[in-house]
């Protein structure tokens, strides 16, 4: 096992005039487990790719370990990859496919065996090992190609979207497989996923990307409580945070900011106000997650909207209500017993600490 | 982009870009002997047939390379200038097309009827028929030559029409041994089309004439095409069947023509070659226009 | 069928049922019509008439049972068929499957595929016959028409310059053969003096049958008598034949001629060269400051290096031994070398065929299981031999397979490209076919015998097919 680190890593394809990374700097300590997560196209397989050595390096480096592994091919560089096709060998059995790898490194038969029986048990695989991969379900072939990864016992363990083609329930469960085997081995995984359940159940630290650039790594908590930006705000939660353009308006003892229909505003308290006249700026973006809002007025400071309720959408213990205030289209949680028709007018608020302000032109919070 | 960003990449991505680079080398080089090795016999045909005859056997085609003065269109100025005489190359080139358009016709349309039948028809059987006709697609036709000129013979006693050494007999003998492949193939594509535009048509009151020729033959086109190029030049090329049917007319396709020079090969080289360029020029051209179509027709060919 | 009700039911019923039947189907079977009458009357009839043919004696008119079949395999000529058709099948598919799996796997790493490709796949719209020219002018004999003996030309000059006198070993030319008056053949195709000579003497050698032509290539004189040197040895070597006085040897007459440039070296007692030297237009030379002794003076081997003779590609000799056999063993045993000329020949039309099969398989691959390989840590060649190729063994078989039963009926190559002495020994099944049945007239017997044999020998495959594609098609 070892750390990874990607420094000013940046990927241009031949032919395409974009950057798909562009100047990536991550590090992965040794053992952690750390998920790249964005949208489709971000850059998310190609950064894994280039840790594998299946792409080449445009510019940057690549450090496994204490090793520049720029120029080595992915032989030689020690990590094991988790194809989101599977990618087993068709024409191996399962006990072919997991000890591939270990037959081409001439790693003594009785070895193998003890290495290959040894990852079935953990994957409950062993009664498996002499079918073909057509002979198994997605599950099955999911943890062969997992197997496969474990028996290698590489320095570090990347995964494309494994649980992808997996249905829902198959793919929570070999989630907290995936989490067990981590704590068991230790080992050191870079997970790319599109699905941010799975990051912030599974991961230490969660990289966002966006359109090939880093935009926040930490921890999931760090992320939903303090996202740098607008993007990794709206990216991390579901349903996604609110965001509403806002002007800001010097009042007597403070600043207020208010929506364009006046139909929300927040009034601050003395530091957010000396924040967001430090910013220097006359618009803000207010950010409110849904699971913030209140279904009560105002007492104090903090946010405060009247809004009518346009879509009710039942999930058992509690509603999302789309809402719409103003010009603006919002989101709430609210428990499933409140009593709500569409068409009535509430009026909701929000406490302060729950408020997040973003820089109109550059999305970044503000602080 | 800035500007040191260039030199940056060659100085980090040099060395696996450099790895893969030599491999890569190696491959073009490699690949560069294969496609010149290729090249070379078809080279050599063109060059000798653009060498004056009094050359051959004196000093190499290759010499051309350092005396492009040899270069001449004499050849084919003597053989042209022959016209359509019979037994020349021209006679040949005109009774080639004469057996090959007919019969890559005969075939695509039948086939394409066949192949409609079985696929879209709902009499009973269709499948015993059909793989009937895949069991026919290896049988090598030496095994039906002698029968079919006794057949041939018979008609003439019978009819008083003997195929037997005439073009109608070639294509007769073609047309028989392209459908096997022309039936597999058409049908194969037809499966692949929705039976619901069939049904359109029917609802609309079309007759199944009406339905093959307005809405399935313009589908399948492009398997048309392949069958058709596939066809063209399996027959423009064939050299047995002409041999065995059209030995005595005194009108030979091209096969037979260079066939009958080669065995004074010493005296009439430059005919020859000149006979043989003008022969791979029109499956050349059939080639280079729809090479997409030749490729798809040699992947149908080869039963998955 | 018990009851008359019965049976009057059964009747009607289907009646009815058929008629409507035929209303509806008339149009579709009458599509599919003509294509079976014509498969029927020119595929199926025929294949088996031709069972019935090969029963029956040459014109047809009497059954003889297996007499045919039993000729087919005691006739010298087919049996070399057959060996020829094994010898084709051993060989062609497996080079043509090979080479194709390389070029389609190499293919993949450039940028000029579409050019590369058109280039291999071209072959296969020429006719076979045109190929067959093509190759034929090749691998011919004289290295001033055929590339192939060119280039062995070219590469033998290079390792041996040919002597200024080369020997014919078309007619069994050798450095002994030459000798004619004081000479004598040595071993290593040398000749040295017979007699012996001291610093002072003097040496003649005569050597005949020295070619007219190559004498006056080199310019060569009338020969001079060698004077003596002191403390050297002088000497002369010339062409010991006089077109005026054919009887007179061992002295020198007038219109004969000294052998010009002849390398030379002086040996003494022990055997050992102690000068070498080249002799002049007038075929004299001499050796000066030559120590005290007894020699003899040699005529080096190189000077009578046999000149190139091509090899004979479209020749009959076989490439394996086959000398004490007897006819029928020859025939089934030995291997022709124009076999090879043809196969590669044929593999240049063929390759192209495997490639663009092959490159489609290729194509279909899931490449990620090429790369989990690379990861796993295979190197291209490893990942080549254990992950591709049992990937694409289904591609490779069919193209084995079809390569197969295409050579099993090779015949314009052989046809086209064997020149008329190696016809025989390079025949096939179908040329046998060809010759036995519709040179000089129809002959229906032993042709169909071996028709038959042909088709025997493709039934498997046309299993093996009808099995893929019921697999195949839901
Ligand atoms: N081989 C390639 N050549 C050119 N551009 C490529 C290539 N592979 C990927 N790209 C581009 O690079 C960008 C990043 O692609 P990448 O596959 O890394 O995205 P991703 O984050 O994994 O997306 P997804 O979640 O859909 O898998 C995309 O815009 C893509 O179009
Ligand atoms: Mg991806």
């Amino acid at each position: 096992m070892s750390s990874v680190a990607l420094r000013e890593l940046t990927k241009q394809y031949a032919g395409n005039a974009a950057l798909s990374l562009d100047s990536v700097n991550l590090e992965v300590a040794h053992g952690e487990f750390v998920c790249l997560v964005g949208p489709s196209g971000c850059g998310k397989t190609t950064a894994l790719r280039m840790i594998a050595g299946l792409e080449s390096v445009t510019s940057g480096d690549i450090e496994i370990g204490d090793r520049v592994v720029n120029d080595l091919s992915p032989r030689d560089r020690d990590i094991a990859l988790v194809f989101q096709s599977y990618a087993l060998y068709p024409h191996m059995t399962v006990f072919d496919n997991m000890s591939f790898g270990l037959k081409l490194r001439k790693v003594p038969k009785d070895e193998i065996k003890a290495a290959v029986t040894d990852a079935a048990r953990i994957l409950d695989l062993e009664l498996y090992l002499d079918r073909k991969p057509a002979q198994l379900s997605g599950g099955q072939r999911q943890r062969v190609a997992l197997g496969r990864a474990i028996v290698r016992n590489p320095a570090a363990f990347l995964m494309d979207e494994p649980l992808s083609n997996l249905d829902a329930k198959l793919r929570v469960q070999t989630r907290a497989e995936i989490a067990r085997l981590h704590h068991r081995l230790g080992a050191t995984m870079i997970y790319v996923t599109h699905d941010q359940v799975e990051a912030m159940t599974m991961a230490d630290r969660i990289a966002v990307i966006n359109l090939g650039k880093l935009e926040q790594v930490g921890s999931p908590r760090e992320l939903y409580d303090r996202p740098a930006n607008q993007f990794v705000a709206g990216f991390i939660g579901s349903p996604s945070m609110n965001f509403v353009p806002m002007h800001v308006e010097s009042i007597e003892g403070g600043i207020r900011v208010v929506s364009a229909g006046g139909d929300m505003d927040v009034i601050l308290d003395d530091v957010e106000s000396a924040m967001i006249r430090s910013a220097g700026v006359s618009d803000v973006v207010l950010g409110i997650r849904p699971e913030h809002i209140d279904n009560q007025p105002r007492s104090g400071r903090g946010l405060q909207l009247r809004a009518s309720v346009e879509v009710i959408e039942f999930l058992g213990n509690d509603e999302h209500v789309h809402l719409s205030s103003g010009s603006h289209e919002l989101v709430a949680i609210v428990d499933a017993r409140t009593p709500l028709t569409i068409g009535d007018t509430l009026t909701l608020s929000a406490s302060i600490e729950a408020i997040h302000f973003f820089h109109p032109e550059t999305g970044v919070a503000l602080k | 982009m800035t500007i040191d960003a260039p030199v940056k990449e060659s100085r980090v991505g040099g060395g696996l870009a450099k790895r893969l680079h030599l491999s890569k080398a190696v491959v073009n080089v490699i690949l560069a002997l294969v496609a010149i090795f290729w090249l070379v016999p078809t080279i050599s045909l063109l060059v000798i047939s653009l060498r004056p005859e009094s050359l051959f056997g004196v000093s190499g085609w290759w010499k051309v390379f350092t005396d492009p003065s040899q270069l001449t269109f004499g050849n084919y100025s003597t053989i042209f200038s022959q016209g359509f005489a019979t037994g020349g190359v021209l006679d040949s080139l005109v009774t080639s097309l004469e057996i090959t358009i007919p019969a890559t016709l005969l075939v695509t349309g039948i086939s394409s009827l066949a192949a409609y039948s079985l696929v879209f028809g709902s009499w009973r059987g269709r499948d015993m028929i059909f793989f009937g006709i895949v069991g026919l697609m290896v049988v090598p036709l030496q095994v039906a030559l002698i029968p079919v000129v006794q057949l041939y013979r018979e008609m003439g006693n019978l009819f008083g029409l003997n195929p037997y050494g005439t073009i109608p007999g070639v294509i007769i003998f073609h047309v028989a041994f392209g459908l096997p492949f022309g039936i597999f193939l058409m049908r194969n594509f037809l499966t692949g089309i929705p039976k619901d535009l069939l049904e359109a048509g029917r609802i609309e009151g079309a007759g199944e004439w009406k339905i093959f020729y307005r809405i399935v033959l313009p589908l399948a086109l492009p398997a048309i095409a392949s069958l058709a190029i596939f066809q063209f030049i399996w027959v423009w090329n064939d050299l047995l069947v002409a041999l065995v049917f059209l030995g005595g007319n005194v009108h030979s396709p091209l096969t037979i023509f260079l066939y009958d020079q080669t065995r004074s090969l010493a005296a009439n080289y430059w005919i020859v070659s000149t006979g043989a360029v003008v022969s791979i020029f029109v499956p050349l051209i059939v080639f280079f226009s729809f090479q997409r179509y030749f490729v798809r027709g040699v992947l149908a060919g080869a039963v998955k | 069928m018990t009851s008359l009700t019965a049976e009057g039911l059964k009747v009607t019923a289907p009646r009815a049922r058929q008629h409507g039947w035929w209303r509806r189907n008339w149009v579709s079977l009458a599509f599919i019509a003509p294509g079976i009458i014509w498969l029927l009357a020119i595929v199926v009839y025929p294949t088996i008439a031709t069972i019935r043919f090969s029963l029956y004696n040459e014109s047809a008119t009497k059954f003889v049972g297996l007499h045919n079949f039993a000729s087919v395999f005691s006739t010298d000529t087919i049996l070399t068929a057959f060996k020829n058709n094994v010898v084709w099948v051993l060989i062609f598919p497996f080079f043509v499957t090979f080479i194709g799996l390389m070029v389609a796997v190499l293919t993949e790493r450039i940028r000029w595929a579409t050019a590369f490709k058109a280039v291999i796949v071209m072959p296969i719209v020429f006719s076979t016959t045109a190929s067959a020219l093509v190759w034929r002018t090749i691998f011919d004999l004289d290295p001033h028409v055929g590339v192939v003996n060119a280039i062995e030309q070219t590469v033998s000059d290079w390792f041996s310059t040919p002597g200024a006198y080369p020997l014919n070993s078309a007619i069994g030319q050798t450095a002994v053969s030459l000798a004619s008056f004081n000479a004598t053949g040595a071993p290593g195709g040398l000749l040295v003096s017979k007699s012996a000579v001291q610093p002072g003497g003097t040496v003649m050698m005569g050597l005949t049958r020295i070619s007219s032509a190559t004498l006056q290539t080199l310019g060569a004189k009338t020969p001079v008598a060698p004077q003596t040197i002191a403390g050297g040895i002088a000497g002369l070597v010339w062409n010991d034949f006089s077109p005026s006085q054919t009887s007179n040897t061992t002295t020198i007459v007038s219109d004969e001629h000294g052998l010009p440039n002849l390398r030379l070296s002086l040996v003494n007692s022990t055997g050992s060269s102690v000068a070498s030297t080249v002799t002049n237009s007038s075929g004299d030379f001499s050796f000066s400051h030559v120590a005290p002794g007894s020699y003899h003076v040699e005529v080096l081997a190189s000077n009578f290096q046999t000149s190139f003779v091509g090899t004979f590609w479209l020749g009959s000799q076989s490439i394996t031994p086959t000398s004490g056999l007897n006819q029928t063993a020859q025939s089934l045993l030995s291997v022709p070398l124009i076999d090879l000329a043809m196969i590669i020949s044929y593999i240049w039309i063929w390759a192209g065929f495997a490639m663009v099969l092959i490159g489609a398989g290729l194509a279909a691959l899931n490449r990620e299981v090429l790369e989990a390989a690379e990861i796993d840590g295979a190197t291209e060649w490893q990942t080549l031999r254990r992950v591709t190729i049992p990937m694409l063994a289904p591609v490779l078989t069919v193209v084995f397979v079809t390569m197969v039963i295409n050579v099993l009926k090779v015949f314009d190559i052989i046809l086209n490209m064997a020149p008329g002495s190696s016809q025989g020994p390079a025949t096939t099944l179908a040329l046998s076919i060809y010759n036995d049945g519709f040179t000089g007239g129809i002959h229906s017997g032993v042709a169909s015998a071996i028709a038959v044999i042909l088709f025997l020998l493709v039934v498997p495959v046309m299993f093996w097919n009808l099995r893929k594609i019921k697999g195949g098609s839901p």
